[in-house]
């Protein structure tokens, strides 16, 4: 989705933002975005209100709290997929090949 | 003064929250939540059992906690030994609807630094044992879901089985991300984050949890 969203709106992102969790993906506040996201993923809420209080002086509170709801929802997907044991059908799979191999995803225990 | 939380995103969570306090297809109000004060705990627990401990000795709880903390090592094997042990698979679509019913809102809770919210008191009654018309088994998911199965996307029939917990999934989803018609539109986005920022945040966290899909 990363990479048709990016195409669609003229600025083509760097998977390795998504990939490796640096640099900032080619867009505005991408690795405020990420840093945000990693500190969300991560359990140190120290690192957290630091990256929060960076996207926040960067981009404003309201794109803070809409990158939060963001995560919150793919805190959500993500055990709707693997809960459920969610698969994509086989007709998919060779052009999910190329994207797997760039997110270095392939080897998961939810790979299915 | 607190953090400013846009109105139909705050209602969502509130009545996400609600949805688990109330009596469900096949569990009491009380039960559900007790499934979500493990999910809520297990999300932020700082030093958390490994994934293949059951640290509860009780199915619907032990998997409450492995989905909440360590999704991305559940595997067929494990959901299969489960209902092998006695749950039924609508209770397991349940206890997948609760935590993903709590899961979210503590997480957003925490990452914009506010108050993590109570659990609301628990609805009295029975179950009410509402499910899909007709079940199918699935290709796509291991769950069973509303007949005919594989006929949409995994994620999208992955809770049909039982319509009231795919509701609240789904209004979930609407505000905190955005809605089918809105997905079909890939310049929309609420004058914030732009679709690509979206695309960028929800796919970091999604290879964080090492969940493939």
């Amino acid at each position: 989705m990363l990479s048709w969203s990016s195409t669609e709106a003229g600025t083509p992102a760097d998977l390795a933002a998504i990939a490796e969790g640096e640099g900032d993906g080619g867009l505005p506040f991408g690795a405020e975005l990420v840093a945000f996201a990693e500190a969300i993923g991560g359990f140190d809420d120290d690192v957290l209100a630091a990256a929060r209080a960076c996207l926040t002086e960067a981009a404003g509170e309201a794109f803070m709290v809409d990158a939060a709801a963001v995560v919150a929802n793919f805190e959500m997907m993500t055990r709707v997929a693997d809960g459920t044991g969610a698969k994509f059908p086989p007709e998919t799979a060779v052009f999910r090949a190329e994207l797997d191999a760039r997110l270095n995803i392939g080897g998961f225990t939810s790979a299915r | 003064m607190g953090t400013v939380i846009r109105d139909d995103l705050a209602q969502a969570h509130r009545q996400s929250l609600a949805h688990v306090a109330a009596p469900g297809s096949q569990l009491t109000a009380q039960r559900r939540l007790q499934i979500a004060a493990v999910a809520r705990d297990a999300y932020l627990a700082a030093d958390p059992s490994p994934p293949w401990v059951r640290p509860y000795g009780d199915a619907a709880l032990d998997v409450a906690y492995r989905l909440a903390r360590h999704a991305g090592t559940i595997t067929q094997q494990w959901y299969e030994q489960i209902i092998t042990e006695g749950m039924h698979p609508l209770e397991w679509v349940e206890v997948v609807g609760i935590v993903i019913a709590t899961v979210p809102v503590v997480a957003f809770s925490r990452a914009i630094g506010a108050p993590l919210p109570g659990l609301p008191a628990p609805v009295d009654g029975p179950p009410h044992g509402r499910e899909a018309g007709e079940l199918a088994p699935a290709t796509l998911n291991w769950v069973p879901v509303a007949a005919p199965a594989d006929q949409t996307a995994s994620v999208v029939q992955a809770l049909s089985a039982l319509p009231d917990e795919w509701d609240n999934l789904w209004q979930l989803a609407g505000a905190q991300y955005m809605s089918d018609a809105q997905m079909a539109d890939p310049s929309w986005n609420r004058g914030t984050l732009s679709r690509p920022q979206m695309e960028l945040v929800a796919g970091r966290i999604s290879r964080i949890r090492e969940c493939f899909f």
